[in-house]
Parts: structure tokens; C-alpha cells; sequence
């Protein structure tokens, strides 16, 4: 389908233990910890802390060459020490690197040494995940994270009549506060996993905790096993996960849903909150969906048949795609660096005639585009390359976003996020047109 | 007794001035689940290659190693911008099991004759030393397939810090220089460890140039691959980033003949140094005057701005927490010069010298830490009274959430620090940033109906009192 070169030119894809750090970062009290050489857990705190504007720390277990040939058995334990030392923390979450895994650690089985020999440790829950970098994206990393927390910690007791609500993918903590404030006020009961609204956006105040406030608390992830159901929201096409796990473990019955951006898919997650519990959407968001749709209707001429390109991580481009059909704009270019077939089906399905891409880069992604007449881009930062070189007008979304302020304000998701990007796609373009004539 | 004890183990990396013995613990593996601020040997090999502007480099190891190094640097070309690609082999399960040789050889192959490169830089990762992987013979028989240098860089991550990469990407550099003839058209020296981060070579090389020296090549800042090729026909070295490439300086002067000598560009004292240093090398006494001349006429021109900003940031405290010792050191003089006190001082890769340096030259009472990590760092802001962190971007939230002032001199820095101009910049955003008027914001808001209580209940006059309850 693709023609694959044999290098990778500019990739659009990261690596697993940073998927992994954005579930864990979205847990209360807990501090993630890569097994592996100590540049892993430097270069991703400050690829966080771009994004972020946040200070991000990830401890490492520092891995030498000692390591590499005797087994990092050592590094683990004295890691694992340090980080309850410095940081209490509730929940540690370990992250392979392709280090650890290469040399073989049975980190499992270290955990369990530890925890049987450490006083320290009776109190802290600790987590591991075998995320090498060469196994698979960030996208992957972030899903079994999300499952390890739940396989551990979920339990069976009483039923709660909660809905555990999962965020399937990688979102701003504006999405996040978002769909909180949206269930809240829908007055249903809920759990919701991960939660990095806080704790990657944090407030300026007085004290500065060991490790950021907020996040998902550690009694409801042992009560997703007692809810009545559970939604991912964005795990549209993402192998089973924790959601299905719950669903076959504990019979929660479990709802894949696409992100809730655009008409389509918000309408969705609406329908399925309605289902849930009974109660209609609350009337504010029927009026948020009204001035949605009168923002479609405004914009729509400048958005016609305009040619966009759209990259980054599946679920959100295939919302995005989704409402740029929605508004008469033609994708041409639908692109993951994933390795995701299930991405591929659903966006060609989207955007019928459009060049769909997984596992690629942005090399391939300016060729294509070259020969394409792309009018927008819409994806991470990354595509400035492509957008300083062919001139075409960028929009920013999603992680990582280096090069500009607000990536932790930026709202995509519901009605009013949706409008967001009606908006900034209009701007983009009338922008770049200015910029064209001047 | 430390000033700060978080970690056992740490002990002997902290000490104040005047305080603890000296000298400092250094040089040893970072400690697990420490949060240590260095990155790895490959990064160490990465930052020092990535600013030869012309080259392909390309990353031998799955793709994360790539992604985050990725126009990394805040270093600018006035040419080429092939370095602000990210090449990788992006190596996966099959060949972490089956070897990558075969894939990385075809990429060289590939990369070459779409990019055509001067010159291909090959960079080994964490798992390519585990799966052994033979780096050299596939880069050597690649170079004469290619016609080109293709030149392994053996920066596997775990086999050290930072240190260990600079010295493989000295020794990579050291094969390509000497392969090209040439013939300075004067008097002529090479800049080491200039890496023209925010286009701070433009502040500086014209005032070499001026005095009638040839820069025949930096290292590597807006570096082509050509110019290194023939850095061996300069007649002297001047090291700025002594940490990073005094080891090529070393290994030029055994090879070349070519002497070398430590200067910086940071601070008006360094900078004229600098000038001066060269001109004393040469012996000529009207370049001697030249440097005298620029040095005069650009002290007075940066001279008046400097003043006003000292003015403001006068008698305020400041904490270094750097990359390598050498622009530690020069950030201490140049506090001096804005009438500043240092308060702490480390680095993430000082040398038992560096320390020893550093030790020397600050005040009693300031604290010294090597391979410091945020626990500590907050700590001793907090102890210290720091008014103002110079560091980098991942230091830079724990300054601002701790309401710290703090000034980014690091990789992503985009005002040019160097020269004469550059200390005025420098003077203005430590300036901008200590007297913002964010800091004065109050944290809390004073809250209306809780003041108006506090004072009702002073007063003695409640609210139900005033009206009659409902019943």
C-alpha cells in the first residue's frame, strides 16, 4: 500500500515510555520510572516540559554499563528506594526501555523481590510495563499503561452505578477539565482515567508538592471494576485495552468511541451518555451545539473544498478528519505514525478518495503533500518543516507543540472544542492568505 | 552535614564554600530514581555533530533516540539546513533479533544518494551496543561505496554521560579533519565548542576577523562539512565549551601541532580576553591594537545599557545550574559584572578540576553540587533565597512554580548571549525577568464575603442578627 523507505526522515511517532508517563502522570500520587539509561527519562521530561510548561520529573534507574552486563536488578531496587524516599509516592509506574528489555530484566520479578524484602514499599502500589521503543508508538505504550493500572488495582466489591469513563488517547488537560465539567454537569456519576488536568497544568501557588496534585485517585481505579459500564473515549481503533479487560473480567460492558470532535462524533458520545443513565443532555450543551453548527454554517465557505492534510496520533485525526468532511473540506492527506490497520479502514472510510498513511513520516507526508496542492495542515508542531517549505498555513494541534503557548489550554474536544477548530482552521487560512499578499 | 540530604549516597556531590571539605564527588553514574538532569552519552555526541549544518546524521536505534533529538538545538545556520532533518534507522523487534546491519547499511545507501550529503554521520544507540551491531566496518564500506566519510559515532547510551559522547563525537570529528588541502590566506585559528546557538556566532567571529585573523572552522556551530576537513591548517585553537571538545583540541595538537588555548565569549571580561588572547598568540602589535581598539570601542558602546540594567538586578542572588563547567564559570564573572552574588553553582558533568575551579572562585557560603536533581535543586532555591535560576528548559518550571525568576542558558535559548551585545542581552532578560511585575501578582486574591465576615464578627455584628431568621 505504502511504499516504505528503509530510514525514517523526520518521524511522526515517539517512542512507548512516553505514552506510558502520560497515563502514569494522570494518577494520583504516582511517579513514573524508566528502567534504562539515564537519557531516556532526560529527553523525555524535557520533550513534557516544552508541551507542558511544566516541570515534569521521571525518575530513572540510570542503567551503566555495569547494568547493561550484570542485569539492572540493582539500579531497579535502589531506584525503586529512592523514588518512595524522595517522593512518597502512592504508585509507582515502571517503564521498560529498549534497554531493560534488550539485556532481559524480569522486572516483574524484581518488583516482587522488592516488595517482599522493603518496608519501604508496603504502602506503595507499584506497576510495570514492558514499553520498548522498538515494539511500538507512544500510542501503544499510553493503551497498556492504562490497562496495567487497572489489571493491578481494580477490584470487585460493591456495585457503584458510576461509569468509568477512560480517555483512550492522549488529549490537553482543557479536554480533559472538559469532559469532567461536561459529566458533572450531565449530574451522572463517574470515574475518570487518566486525569492530567491538574497535574500537567498545575496552578501557581504557594507550595510546590513532591509530585503534582490531582489525578485519578487510586480508591476509584479499584472501583472501576464495580461500575455499570465504561466508555473509551477515543478507542475508536485501538486494540482491546482496559476497558475490555473490565468488561471480561468484572462484566462492566464496555463502549469504544471515536474523540468527541466534531457534529457526528460528539452526537455520539451524548447518545451514549443518554443511554447510560437515563437523562437527557443537559440544555447548555444544546445551545453549545447550536452555536456549533452556526459556526459550520459561517465558516463553511471559506472551509469548501479546501485540501488538508491532516497527521499525528489516530484517534485525533480521525476526529478531525471527521469534521473537516462535516465541512465540505477535502483531506488529502490522513496520515498516523502508527502502525494501526484499524486507523487505515476507518479513515478511508471518513475521507473516501484521500491518501491514507500509517507508519509514516514527514518526509513522506511532503511528498505527498507536494503533489497535492495542500491549502492547511492541521497535527503537531512538527509539520512546520513542511509548512515553512511549501507554504502552507499550519495549525497547530495536539503533542508534542514546542513552538507555541497554550498546548495545555487548547480545546478540541465537545461542541465548544469543535468550534475551536472550526475557528483556527478559518484563521489558519485567511492568515496565510494575509501573509501570501503583503 | 549536608545543606540538603535527600538521597543517601548523595553526601559528597553538595558542599558550601567555607563549609564541607572540598573537593567535590564527581564523575560517577547518576543515582537511580534521583531525577538527575543528564541526558546520555548519545546525547553528549548528538549536541556536539548536530550543528555541522551540511551533514546527514542519521541514528542508528529505534525511533524514540530520534524523535526527541529532533531539531533539538537552538543552533542556526547562515546555509544548509540538512541538520535541522532527523534521520533514523527506526529499528524494530525483528531487528532488535536479527541484527540491524543489513537495514542500517541500505538506509546509508538510501539516505546518500537522495540528501547528497558531504558527509554522513552514523549514531549507535542503547540496544545497538547490547546487539553488537558492527558500527565501523558497515560505515567504513559504506564511505567507499559512497565516495564519501561516513563516520560511526559510538554514542550508546548507557556506556557513560555526556562526557563519554563529546569525546565519540571528537573522535569522529578527528576523522574528518585533515583530508582537505588548504591555505589560510593570513594568520588563522579554528573556535571550538562554539556552537552558534541563537546566531552567537554573528556576534562574535567579525571582531576575529577584524583583527585580520581567518576563522578557517568552528567547531561546530554553523559548521560545514568542507571547513572541518581542513581545520588541521589553522594555526591556532581557541576552546570555548572546554568540557566538550578539549579533547580534540588535545588530540589536534599531538597530530597538527596546533597549540590551543581556553577563552569564552560570555561576559565583557571573557569576551575581551578572548580578543586579547589571540592577538598575544600572534605577537603582532598592530593586531594587539585592534584588539585593544574593538575592545575599547565595544566595552563603551554596551557600556551605557549594561549600567542601567545593573542597576536594577544589583545586589540580587543567583543560582547556576549548567550542562558543562565552562559556562558555569563565566556566568560567575559575569554576575560580577552585573553586581550580582552566586548563591549555588553546578553542573551536570564538572571534572574534579572544574569543581576545584569553581570552588576557587566563588564567595564563602555559596553551594557547590555536581549532578544536581529537582528535590535538591528546589531545596537549596529555597535555603539559598535565589532570586533568579540560570539553568535550562527543564529546570525552568520548577523556577517559575517556585515564583523564581529565571533566564534560559541552554540548546533552546533564542537571544545570543555572546560578544558584547550578547552580555547586554544577557544584562536585559536577567533584568526582565527579576523585575517583572508577575511577581509581585498576589498569589491569593483577597476574598470579599471572607474579609466582610472577619470584619462583622470584629464588630461584633452578625447576620442573623440584622435580619430575623425565616421560619
Amino acid at each position: 500500500m505504502i511504499s516504505k523507505s528503509l530510514a525514517t526522515v523526520n518521524p511522526c511517532s515517539m517512542c512507548m515510555p512516553m505514552g506510558s508517563v502520560l497515563v502514569f502522570r494522570g494518577i494520583e500520587g504516582c511517579m513514573p520510572l524508566f528502567h534504562g539509561s539515564q537519557g531516556c527519562s532526560t529527553y523525555m521530561r524535557l520533550y513534557l516540559a516544552h508541551h507542558f510548561r511544566e516541570p515534569v520529573d521521571i525518575a530513572s534507574t540510570a542503567l551503566s554499563e555495569k547494568g547493561a552486563v550484570y542485569g539492572g536488578s540493582a539500579n531497579l531496587m535502589q531506584g525503586l528506594k529512592n523514588v518512595i524516599k524522595g517522593y512518597n509516592p502512592k504508585v509507582i509506574g515502571i517503564a521498560t526501555t529498549c534497554l531493560a528489555e534488550t539485556i532481559g530484566d524480569d522486572v516483574p520479578q524484581i518488583v516482587r523481590e522488592f516488595q517482599a524484602q522493603e518496608l519501604l514499599a508496603k504502602d506503595v502500589i507499584i506497576i510495570s510495563v514492558s514499553t520498548p521503543s522498538y515494539a511500538a508508538s507512544h500510542e501503544v505504550g499510553y493503551r497498556v499503561a492504562l490497562k496495567a493500572l487497572i489489571q493491578t488495582i481494580a477490584k470487585k466489591s460493591k456495585p457503584n452505578g458510576r461509569i468509568n469513563m477512560l480517555v483512550g488517547s492522549i488529549i490537553s488537560p482543557a479536554d480533559v477539565r472538559f469532559l469532567r465539567r461536561l459529566f458533572d454537569d450531565w449530574g451522572l456519576g463517574y470515574i475518570l482515567m487518566p486525569d492530567i488536568s491538574e497535574t500537567f497544568d498545575a496552578i501557581l501557588s504557594q507550595d510546590l508538592p513532591l509530585i503534582p496534585k490531582g489525578g485519578t485517585p487510586l480508591e476509584d481505579i479499584r472501583d472501576t471494576a464495580n461500575s455499570k459500564a465504561t466508555l473509551t473515549i477515543g478507542g475508536w481503533v485501538q486494540e482491546p485495552g482496559a476497558g475490555n479487560y473490565l468488561e471480561n473480567e468484572f462484566k462492566v460492558p464496555h463502549v469504544a468511541l471515536p474523540l468527541p470532535i466534531g457534529l457526528e462524533f460528539t452526537d455520539r458520545l451524548a447518545a451514549n451518555l443518554e443511554e447510560l443513565t437515563g437523562l437527557s443532555m443537559p440544555e447548555c450543551y444544546e445551545r453549545e451545539r447550536g452555536r456549533l453548527l452556526d459556526t459550520m454554517v459561517d465558516a463553511h465557505k471559506i472551509l469548501a473544498d479546501v485540501k488538508t492534510a491532516v497527521y499525528g496520533d489516530t484517534e485525533m485525526v480521525l476526529g478531525i478528519t471527521r469534521i473537516m468532511t462535516e465541512l465540505g473540506m477535502k483531506p488529502q492527506i490522513v496520515a498516523t505514525g502508527a502502525a494501526n490497520p484499524a486507523f487505515a479502514e476507518n479513515a478511508a472510510e471518513l475521507a473516501p478518495g484521500s491518501k491514507v498513511m500509517m507508519e509514516t513520516d514527514f518526509s513522506q507526508i511532503a511528498t505527498e503533500a507536494s503533489s497535492r496542492d495542500i491549502e492547511l495542515l492541521v497535527g503537531p508542531f512538527m509539520g512546520r518543516g513542511i509548512a515553512r517549505k511549501e507554504n502552507i498555513p499550519l495549525l497547530r494541534v495536539g503533542l508534542p507543540n514546542h513552538d507555541r503557548y497554550g498546548a495545555s489550554h487548547q480545546l478540541l474536544l465537545g461542541y465548544e472544542g469543535s468550534m475551536n477548530l472550526v475557528e483556527g482552521m478559518a484563521n489558519a487560512l485567511l492568515e496565510g492568505r494575509e501573509r501570501g499578499t503583503t | 552535614m549536608s545543606i540538603v540530604n535527600i538521597f543517601e549516597g548523595r553526601e559528597g556531590h553538595i558542599a558550601q564554600k567555607g563549609e564541607q571539605s572540598l573537593p567535590l564527588a564527581c564523575s560517577s553514574d547518576s543515582l537511580a530514581g534521583a531525577v538527575s538532569q543528564r541526558a546520555c552519552v548519545y546525547s553528549g555526541a548528538r549536541v556536539v555533530l548536530n550543528p555541522i549544518t551540511d551533514a546527514l546524521h542519521l541514528v542508528h536505534g529505534p525511533i524514540g533516540c530520534a524523535s526527541y533529538t529532533w531539531d533539538i538545538r537552538g543552533s542556526t545556520s547562515t546555509g544548509p539546513d540538512l541538520y535541522r532533518n532527523s534521520f533514523s534507522t527506526d529499528m524494530k523487534e525483528l531487528d532488535v533479533i536479527f541484527g540491524g546491519e543489513k537495514k542500517l547499511a541500505a538506509a546509508i545507501r538510501e539516505l546518500a544518494h537522495k540528501f547528497k550529503p558531504p558527509a554522513i554521520f552514523v549514531y549507535s544507540t542503547c540496544i545497538v551496543g547490547i546487539i553488537g551491531d558492527d558500527l565501523t566496518s558497515i560505515c567504513k564500506k559504506a564511505g567507499e561505496e559512497l565516495g564519501i566519510p561516513v563516520l560511526p559515532v559510538k554514542s550508546e547510551g548507557f556506556r557513560g554521560s555526556k562526557n563519554e559522547g563529546y569525546k565519540a563525537a571528537c573522535n569522529a570529528l578527528a576523522e574528518l579533519i585533515g583530508v582537505r588541502d588548504y591555505r589560510p590566506k593570513g594568520p588563522s585559528i579554528n573556535l571550538l565548542g562554539e556552537y552558534n546557538v541563537a546566531c552567537d556566532l554573528s556576534f562574535v567571529k567579525p571582531f576575529f576577523e577584524e583583527m585580520g585573523l581567518e576563522v578557517v572552522a568552528t567547531f561546530t556551530g554553523d559548521a560545514r562539512v568542507e571547513e572541518i576537513e581542513r581545520a588541521h591548517t589553522a594555526q591556532l585553537n581557541l576552546v570555548q565549551c572546554s568540557g566538550s571538545m578539549t579533547y580534540l583540541a588535545k588530540k589536534m595538537e599531538e597530530k597538527y601541532g596546533i597549540p590551543y588555548r581556553r577563552i569564552s565569549f560570555f561576559g565583557l571580561q571573557d569576551m575581551s580576553a578572548a580578543l586579547r588572547t589571540a592577538a598575544e598568540f600572534f605577537g603582532m602589535a598592530a593586531m594587539k591594537e585592534k584588539a585593544e581598539e574593538i575592545i575599547c570601542r565595544e566595552t563603551e558602546r554596551v557600556r551605557p545599557e549594561i549600567e542601567a540594567y545593573r542597576s536594577r538586578v544589583a545586589g540580587k542572588k543567583a543560582a547556576i545550574y549548567m550542562g558543562g563547567a565552562a559556562k558555569a564559570v563565566s556566568l560567575v564573572k559575569a554576575f560580577q559584572e552585573l553586581g550580582m552574588e552566586v548563591v549555588i553553582i553546578g553542573t551536570q558533568t564538572g571534572g574534579r578540576d572544574d569543581y576545584q575551579n569553581i570552588a576557587y572562585i566563588v564567595k564563602e557560603g555559596t553551594v557547590i553540587i555536581d549532578d544536581a536533581n529537582p528535590l535538591e535543586l528546589k531545596e537549596l532555591l529555597i535555603k539559598q533565597k535565589a532570586d533568579l535560576l540560570v539553568a535550562g528548559v527543564k529546570e525552568r518550571f520548577l523556577a517559575y512554580k517556585m515564583g523564581i525568576a529565571f533566564c534560559d542558558f541552554n540548546h533552546d535559548r533564542t537571544t545570543s548571549f555572546e560578544g558584547y551585545t550578547g552580555m547586554m542581552n544577557f544584562a536585559r532578560e536577567v533584568s526582565i525577568t527579576i523585575n517583572s511585575p508577575v511577581w509581585q501578582l498576589p498569589v491569593r486574591r483577597a476574598n470579599l464575603v471572607d474579609r466582610r465576615m472577619n470584619m462583622e464578627i470584629m464588630t461584633g455584628v452578625s447576620n442573623d442578627i440584622q435580619e430575623p431568621c425565616h421560619s
